[in-house]
């Protein structure tokens, strides 16, 4: 998946470098309908192979873990 | 006549590729080595992960930014096959409304076609980057029919936002007509038509084909 997301950045800034080169319509719609589509799939790409190794989880405390950490002190 | 000189060339900052470009580029340079790094690798340290994410992202935003600024350019405008006779028009002199803007300097060159169209205000800027959108979308799908219209009224505080302190709009008797003023207003009538010259020639309307 990051291979995919690497390969979709790469893309992306192939799609930006004409636009700023020489901007025109041509090379604007290259860049807004090829580059900026793929630079969003590029980061989808990413955030999704993150989330499969175990990252951006929330590690949200149990009910009884909470009822714990406010029950007073004997 | 001469007019190759260098004064007639404009500000040093109108010419070459501008900042934000080489900016952008050059984010854009250091985003692709490290996405190639990663690719020829297998993977990436974790540290330059991030720096591979936010990278391109940055470069884009950069991008953006300059694709926004530039194509305020009638010469952006111009460049898609349908806005080619517009652009000539303004620059021929054919004393249509946008022509004589253009020609006397009453409007600035660099954004020319902006400063009428984008209507009054930071919203009409916005809305003026969304209709360019929409323009893009509709030349790449050929969703369009000749002659182009305007889509919707034109937006006659594009006019006010200049005119209407001006002592010699001002002085006009037709301008101090009420009933006038309150058409106009109203969106009722235009400045064009009846009073002032067409904004563009229909001849520059049809894409260049005869209409």
């Amino acid at each position: 998946m990051k291979y995919v997301a690497c390969l979709l950045a790469l893309v992306a800034l192939a799609a930006m470098v004409p636009m700023l080169v020489q901007l025109d319509g041509e090379t604007a719609i290259i860049f807004s309908f090829i580059g900026l589509p793929a630079v969003g799939l590029a980061l989808a790409a990413y955030v999704l192979a993150r989330w499969r190794e175990g990252a951006f989880h929330i590690n949200a405390p149990s009910p009884g873990d909470s009822a714990r950490s406010i029950a007073p002190r004997p | 006549m001469d007019a190759t000189g260098p004064l007639f060339a404009g500000p040093p900052a109108a010419h070459g590729i501008h900042w934000l470009a080489v900016l952008a580029i050059l984010v854009g340079i250091a985003a692709a080595v490290l996405l190639l790094w990663g690719l020829i690798r297998g993977r990436l340290p974790t540290s330059l992960q991030a720096a591979a994410v936010l990278l391109p992202v940055a470069a884009y935003g950069l991008a953006t930014v300059h694709m926004m600024e530039g194509s305020k350019n009638p010469a952006f405008c111009g460049s898609c096959h349908v806005m080619t006779p517009i652009l000539k028009s303004l620059q021929g002199n054919d004393e249509s409304l946008a022509s004589i803007h253009y020609t006397r300097g009453l409007v600035p060159h660099e954004s020319a076609c902006f400063t009428c169209h984008s209507g009054y205000g930071i919203w009409g800027g916005i809305n003026a980057k969304m209709a360019g959108f929409m323009h893009m979308v509709r030349t790449l799908t050929g969703w369009y029919t000749l002659p182009i219209a305007l889509n919707g009224p034109f937006d006659i505080n594009s006019c006010l936002g200049c005119h209407a302190f001006a002592p010699s709009f001002r002085a006009v008797e037709a301008h101090q007509d009420p009933d006038l003023q309150k058409q106009l207003l109203a969106r009722e009538i235009s400045c064009t038509g009846a009073c002032h010259p067409a904004a563009h020639p229909e001849a520059a309307l049809t894409g260049g084909s005869a209409s």
